[in-house]
């Protein structure tokens, strides 16, 4: 029964017990007002009865509680606006605190939809922070000597070419190892799984077997059964359509989505005409193990030490690559339970660094609480004091005061679930790239929900105890004598200014630091010439060309779009700038001094003849490749940084560079010409890799004549990009039909996404320390302005008795003034110790750079001062007389 | 808070004897806290005076327990009321209570019989 229902009846009870014995008086012959006036007597205090009879129930705390629970929530109601302040004080602390939470559970928490995730072990190959996969053989090797895993599993992402009546569609998938199926533990929604005896070229006697994700099963093909059994054409290769995999399994690799999943082997078709499967230099898988009872990722970790060399021998028995480039990498094992994800490696220190800055605007945003709240309880010290005097119990007090709160809370955590949501959201959309969108699926579910609500409470019991300490604690007596000033004198000689100047110092140092990084990023000469520089990716598979059509169409395509008109220059290039690819190159060369320096790290880049005009890259030296200019005049240009590297003398021009691992001979004599050739142009450095190393080392070479691509990349440099974009669509349309439309993106834009992770970390950063910045201001105007109200009839006296403007003045802001420049000394030194673990994010810039303290501290004196400046004028203002007589 | 205080204090000091008198009233049939007081207050022949203080209470705590069962019916005078029946466990309670009551009031009554003849 519930307790309102139970009150009623008890009322009821009561009442028809009065009814029955007035009754009964007024048959004995008593008059209505003798007999009510004699059971009322008889019955005694009828509030009291209640009370104690209620008490037999065992609610009273619950009675006390809803009492308590009503009054808080009447309290809360008569201050609208400072309830609203608190709420959304707390809300925004929290709502941060859930977006940051959200992204770093969808990119660093989350398990793969298999089950038992946590007993999967990843493989990688690693330097440092790059984590590279392994390459075919390696795989086979590491499988064959582990013993911490029950087996090994390959997968690789991979974007298939789905012919569909002729209109030829890209989808993304992947490639799995026939015993992925069984190392995962899952089993496909409809249909059956493929196995080992399918992963094998042409896909064994049952021809390639596909499994489709479900989310690409139900928009594709509707949910349809009857799609299992039916053929697809994929990259020109018949393949039968096995099953459908289980809702949320869409691959091993995070954030991206795989529709189709085939076996490993139908990589002959996806690489054609260069499989990687036996390639020792082609480290394209990623590697899962699931661990056997007992083992752990430590003991997966600990047996991969134990067989490394082994391992390293049997992938490369040559040493060609794991001796040379690769030598600085090591295999390593780690859990394996969230699958692999290139937004992690990328975006877990970020995430760090970010949750870290949320931390600290919670941190300010309960302080401000607090403030709020203190200012609250302290306009209601008559009232407290009053109720103690009466007899209220001081534990009862304090809760009233954490209820009010609480309410509060609550509201403030709904606010903070959406408001949650709505960032991440939006920070979700900011770590795409060009033509890949991750899915990274922040809607709040239990984990977050949990979160939040655990930091709401946190929140506000961490702002609510002291003030319902403080409240609980009063003096009855001092309060009603002093008329509400003792909270005040208290509250402003506490913790919380100095903390909030200090946290807003830090949040601005962090702001500066990763903003400059960013600029320089950005700004710094990269080599290329961004304003009207567009690029696109090109695929010519589906035009289904010979190799010499396909370099034909190459050229044709590159000549086609020169003559377009608006277009200034267009060229071909193999791979689009800042990709962050490795690749493991070597080329060699002798200088003037017989001295052979070996390079094998250089950037190899196949480009067209007008690539430097269209890039915008400047020569320094020598000529660019000439119209008529073809790859067997064997020329090439090189960057500076390179041309300098081979040449120290810097006679770079006219010299042989060499390509081929082949140690030359001491003389000379040995060395091949077929495989050198003269460098007729230095050009300036370019930043062509990634905008975050130093400039890469280029050797820029025309491409062969037989030596087609149909992967590669077109530069156009034109003011147009809608008649670029047009030119471009015709011209692959007439040179290469079939072939799906290019996208043509600018190059700015390349840059934008490229910095994605800057951008993300500049925004959240500068919005954290916009914020920290105007509740430090309010909060202190807050402070201040109350001093001076609450203390206007001391600083009448004072004047009164002689004080200057100035000294009164100086009597209320002093105080709060030497606080704020502790906590500016104290967020300095907070700021200039933590910047060291900012330091892997910075490019450009010196953490411990003093003008960006300078300016966060002056940032901060500049606010405060600005919020000091109201209340000032109204202290300045007073007139004793009048303040005299207001009490 | 005072004043309940004083209450609960006044139900410590009758508990034991006032929830047996309830309990034997119901024995005779459903009752309602107006009815037990006048039918305490009648058989005792107007000595035990029943407060409602501690009637009510104790109605309450004994429902509790599972020694009553509380339903609304009609009285005689068409009134609605609140009428409580002794329960199968509130019977053994009794029981309990009044072989209690017996021991206790014997040995009262020997010590207050002897006191009366001979001086300790």
């Amino acid at each position: 029964m519930s307790f309102g229902r139970r009150n009623r009846d008890l009322d009821e009870e009561i009442a028809a017990h009065m009814r029955m014995a007035l009754h009964d008086r007024m048959e004995r012959g008593e008059s209505y007002e003798e007999a009510l006036l004699a059971v009322r007597k008889e019955f005694g205090n009828e509030a009291a009865v209640k009370e104690v009879t209620r008490g037999m129930w065992g609610w009273r705390r619950l009675d006390m509680l809803w009492c308590d629970l009503r009054y808080a929530a009447r309290a809360v109601a008569k201050s609208p606006a400072w309830a609203a302040a608190v709420a959304i004080s707390l809300a925004f602390g929290v709502g941060a605190n859930t977006a940051i939470f959200s992204l770093t559970y969808a990119i660093v928490l989350k398990s793969l939809p298999v089950p038992q995730p946590a007993e999967l072990v990843r493989y990688g190959f690693r330097n440092g922070a790059q984590d590279i996969g392994l390459s075919g053989p390696a795989f086979d090797a590491l499988r064959r000597r582990q013993s911490a895993c029950s087996d090994l599993l390959a997968w690789s992402d991979a974007e298939f070419a789905l012919d569909e009546h002729g209109q030829v569609e890209r989808v993304k998938g992947g490639l799995l190892s026939g015993n992925g199926f069984r190392v995962l533990r899952l089993q496909p929604l409809v249909g059956t799984a493929f196995a080992e005896m399918d992963d094998v070229a042409g896909g064994g006697p049952r021809g390639y077997q596909a499994l489709l994700s479900d989310a690409w099963w139900k928009s594709h093909f509707h949910g349809s059964a009857s799609v299992v059994g039916s053929t697809l054409r994929l990259n020109g290769r018949a393949v039968t359509v096995a099953g459908v995999l289980p809702p949320g399994f869409e691959g091993l690799t995070a954030g991206s989505t795989a529709s189709i999943v085939l076996p490993l082997a139908f990589e002959e078709a996806v690489h054609a005409p260069h499989p990687l499967r036996r390639n020792e230099g082609a480290f394209w898988l990623s590697v899962f193990g699931r661990l056997k009872p007992g083992q752990t990722v430590a003991s997966a970790r600990a047996n991969m030490a134990t067989i490394e060399a082994e391992v390293r021998r049997e992938a490369d028995p040559k040493q060609t690559m794991m001796g040379g480039f690769f030598k600085p990498f090591h295999f390593t094992a780690e859990s394996g339970s969230g699958g692999r994800s290139f937004l992690r490696t990328m975006y877990e220190r970020p995430l760090f660094i970010l949750e870290m800055l949320a931390g600290l605007v919670l941190v300010l945003c309960c302080a401000n609480t607090a403030l709020l709240v203190l200012a609250q309880m302290s306009s209601q010290t008559r009232e407290f004091a009053l109720r103690t005097a009466l007899g209220a119990p001081r534990l009862r007090l304090f809760r009233l005061v954490l209820l009010e709160i609480l309410i509060l809370a609550a509201a403030g955590l709904a606010l903070a679930t959406g408001l949650g949501w709505v960032l991440a959201k939006s920070l979700a959309g900011m770590l795409g790239a060009i033509g890949y969108a991750p899915t990274v699926d922040v809607a709040p579910h239990g984990a977050i929900l949990a979160f939040t609500a655990a930091l709401t409470v946190a929140a506000a019991l961490g702002t609510g105890l002291s003030s319902a300490l403080r409240v609980s604690r009063s003096d009855p007596a001092g309060a009603l004598r002093q008329g509400g000033r003792t909270f005040t004198r208290r509250a402003a000689g506490g913790w919380i200014v100095p903390a909030q100047v200090a946290v807003s110092v830090t949040l601005i140092a962090a702001a500066l630091l990763l903003g400059a990084s960013f600029l320089h990023l950005y700004f710094e000469d990269s080599g290329f010439r961004t304003q009207g520089l567009l690029l696109a990716d090109l695929d010519l598979h589906a035009a289904k060309l010979s190799d010499a059509q396909t370099a034909e169409a190459n050229r044709r395509i590159v000549s086609g779009l020169s003559a377009a008109p608006g277009i200034e220059a267009a060229a071909y290039l193999s791979v689009p700038p800042l990709h962050d690819w490795w690749s493991a190159s070597h080329f060699f060369a002798l200088d003037g001094h017989g001295v052979v320096h070996t390079d094998m790290n250089i950037w190899p880049e196949v480009v067209s003849t007008g690539y430097f005009a269209a890039m915008g890259t400047r020569l320094l030296e020598g000529a660019p490749f000439g119209k008529d200019a073809r790859a067997g005049d064997r020329t090439c240009i090189l960057s500076e940084n390179a041309a300098h590297y081979f040449f120290p003398a810097g006679d770079a021009l006219g010299q042989l560079v060499y390509a081929g691992a082949g140690q030359p001979a001491e003389d000379g004599a040995h060395l091949d010409p077929q495989d050198a050739c003269r460098v007729i142009g230095v050009a300036e450095n370019v930043r062509f890799r990634s905008l975050h190393d130093a400039a890469t080392r280029m050797i820029y070479k025309l491409p062969g004549e037989q030596d087609g691509s149909a992967q590669f990349s077109v530069a156009i440099r034109s003011g147009n990009s809608s008649e670029a974009a047009a030119a471009l669509r015709e011209v692959v349309r007439r040179i290469a039909p079939g072939a799906p439309e290019p996208t043509l993106y600018p190059f700015a834009e390349l840059v934008d996404t490229h910095l994605n992770k800057e951008r993300m970390l500049v925004r959240l950063s500068a919005c954290f320390g916009g914020c920290a910045l105007l509740l430090t201001a309010i909060g202190l105007y807050g402070l201040l302005m109350r001093g001076v109200l609450q203390r206007t009839q001391e600083i009448g006296i004072r004047m009164a008795l002689g004080a200057s403007r100035p000294a009164a003045v100086a009597s209320v802001l002093g105080a709060a003034l030497r606080r704020v420049l502790l906590g500016l000394v104290a967020g300095g030194a907070i700021a200039w110790a933590a910047a060291r673990a900012m330091a892997s994010l910075l490019y450009g810039v010196d953490p411990h750079d003093p003008r960006v303290y300078a300016g966060a501290i002056g940032v901060l004196l500049v606010t405060a001062l600005a919020a000091t400046l109201v209340p000032a004028r109204r202290a300045a203002r007073i007139d004793p007389a009048e303040a005299l007589r207001a009490e | 808070m005072g004043k309940a205080e004083k209450y609960e204090s006044r139900i410590e000091l009758l508990q034991g004897t006032l929830d047996m008198l309830i309990l034997k009233t119901l024995q005779w049939g459903p009752q309602h806290g107006y009815g037990i007081i006048q039918a305490v207050r009648a058989s005792t022949g107007d000595v035990l005076q029943v407060e409602t203080g501690s009637l009510y209470p104790a109605l309450h705590r004994l429902e509790k327990q599972g020694w009553l069962a509380a339903e609304w019916k009609q009285t005689q005078s068409k009134q609605r009321a609140r009428f409580y029946r002794i329960t199968a466990a509130g019977k053994r309670e009794l029981a309990r209570e009044h072989a209690r009551w017996t021991q206790m009031s014997k040995a009262i009554a020997a010590i207050m019989d002897r006191a009366q003849g001979e001086p300790v």
